[in-house]
């Protein structure tokens, strides 16, 4: 029943949605962690792991699994440990939307406005030569374009600016839906509240003018529930900042 | 602008009710999945340019979901469902006779790892071509005014967004790119195929629902790299799908005689990376 995690550091977004999953049930596993400044996820040995070059992956008894939500759910499905999606088909059916919507929209577009701030430094002392040298390995088109504009500070304005209004109404949208229950999809903790700490939680320290004790009450709550929670506290144990590029390139 | 089909159940089974245009794309996707399940419905057929016309239809307060337009939309017992992948996983985990989720959950991931791909961007792209094809050449006979007027009437910004990408016309750089996508996700269907009848393994599953209703333009749209000659796994797999009789019943529920030879502008991009 060998489990082993490919993550990068520090544990957020899709790698540290599916590192909580596994700390929520219990399961325990080998930790590979990837670097990103040193753009491992593109080297051979875990292309073969994953082809598209992205990280998360999980490895169960020898079979790989990719694409974070996917992930979870299986997670939840193969190994033994508290539940994590709710019984009722209906308040299963408002989790995968609120799954879906954290990571594919508003997720999208907060790494669209982080990665426009931090790409640039991330690449560190590179030339741009070879930054274009080391983003042709990117095996997916629309990656690589992100990485690029991103890189180059080409990203149109008026995108950044869609990004910016898309993440205002998501706050007035979860702080709705955390006014009426105590977690983002109803009256049980699942893989949403997960997604929502992952993909979303930081915008409190980023931009506290969105999200603050007297504009989300319910949201600054239900943050302070999640970060009391054992397998959050071991969450934030495992998390660090990975090395800079330059002592790894 | 609607149509009752199927007649409200009597007693105590829950009723099915479905608002969706021609069964293709993301409203094929459900259709298909009823009909396999055996679950009668009462249709609600909503043009593509009748943005207003479910607010025609006898008000209901009680479901905000139906106020964007968007389709497709299930109703069950008093509640409102969209998306289509979260309402085949919905219809499965409430009607889970006749499954179509494999029973392992390796093929599971498997089915939504598919499902993933179809909505994070196979829908999109096959839907720019789809319209760049049909939709676009079908606008030309609105006026001008009254299609701009439709459009004001979009609720919802992000659709509004879409629809007057789609009126402006898409471009040559988008439509290649779209052409790149659709490739990709066609050569992972091939090769998949190559040790498995279905998508997701063994079992005919959801999976093979998301994809088909997609596919099924693209032997039209692609004949190039959609062909018997080119992929020729994937094209039998596609008229397996096709043969079977809970999806020619589905296809059959439009106003069309071929729903894929119409289109309406689809899902958004995956906006970043």
């Amino acid at each position: 029943m060998a489990v082993e995690l490919y993550f990068f550091q520090p544990l957020g977004s899709n790698s540290g949605r599916v590192f909580l999953t596994l700390l929520e049930k219990g399961v325990p596993f080998t930790e590979h962690e990837l670097n990103g400044r040193a753009f491992e996820q593109l080297r051979p040995e875990y292309l073969t792991v994953n082809p598209r070059g992205q990280v998360p992956a999980l490895l169960h008894d020898g079979q790989a699994f990719t694409e974070g939500a996917a992930i979870c759910e299986y997670i939840d499905e193969a190994f033994e440990g508290p539940p994590l999606r709710p019984p009722q088909p209906r308040a299963r059916w408002r989790m995968r939307r609120w799954c879906r919507y954290l990571d594919s929209d508003i997720g999208r577009s907060l790494m669209m406005i982080h990665w426009n701030r931090i790409v640039p430094a991330f690449m560190g002392a590179r030339s741009r030569e070879e930054v274009e040298r080391v983003l042709s390995a990117v095996p997916d088109p629309d990656r690589r374009r992100a990485w690029l504009s991103a890189y180059l500070q080409q990203t149109p304005p008026a995108e950044l600016a869609e990004s910016h209004r898309r993440v205002q109404e998501a706050a007035a949208r979860i702080e709705a839906a955390l006014s009426g229950s105590p977690w983002i999809a109803g009256p049980s903790y699942s893989l949403a509240d997960i997604d929502l700490l992952n993909f979303y939680s930081f915008i409190a320290r980023w931009s506290p003018e969105i999200v603050n004790d007297g504009l989300t009450p319910h949201t600054m709550a239900w943050i302070g529930r999640m970060e009391d929670r054992p397998a959050v506290r071991a969450l934030r144990a495992a998390t660090h900042t990975p090395r800079p590029a330059a002592e790894t390139a | 602008m609607s149509e009752e089909r199927g007649k409200p159940t009597e007693g105590a089974r829950p009723t099915v009710e479905l608002y969706h245009s021609e069964p293709n794309g993301a409203c094929a996707r459900v259709m298909i999945c009823l009909e396999e399940k055996g679950l009668e419905y009462a249709s609600h057929y909503v043009g593509a340019l009748d943005f207003d016309s479910v607010r025609r239809e006898p008000p209901r307060p009680e479901l905000p979901e139906l106020s964007s337009g968007e389709v497709p939309v299930l109703v069950h017992d008093g509640g409102a469902y969209t998306e289509a992948s979260a309402i085949c996983e919905f219809l499965e985990e409430a009607f889970p006779d006749r499954p179509l989720m494999p029973a392992q959950s390796r093929g599971r991931w498997e089915a939504r790892v598919w499902q993933k791909y179809v909505d994070d961007g196979f829908a999109a792209s096959v839907s720019e071509l789809a319209w760049h094809a049909y939709g676009a050449p079908a606008l030309s006979a609105l006026p001008a005014s009254e299609l701009a007027a439709a459009l004001e009437r979009i609720a919802a910004r992000e659709r509004r967004d879409l629809w007057r990408a789609a009126v402006a016309g898409f471009g040559e750089q988008q439509l290649s790119r779209a052409r790149i996508r659709v490739e990709a996700v066609v050569q992972k269907i091939e090769s998949q195929l190559a040790g498995a009848p279905w998508l997701a393994g063994s079992q005919y599953s959801l999976a093979d629902v998301a994809v088909f209703s997609y596919f099924k333009y693209l032997p039209a749209l692609c004949s190039g790299v959609v062909s018997d000659a080119a992929v020729p796994r994937a094209m039998s797999w596609m008229r397996a799908v096709a043969a079977r009789p809970a999806v020619r019943a589905a296809l059959r529920r439009g106003r069309s005689t071929d729903p894929f030879t119409v289109a309406a502008p689809g899902p958004e991009q995956i906006r970043w990376g």
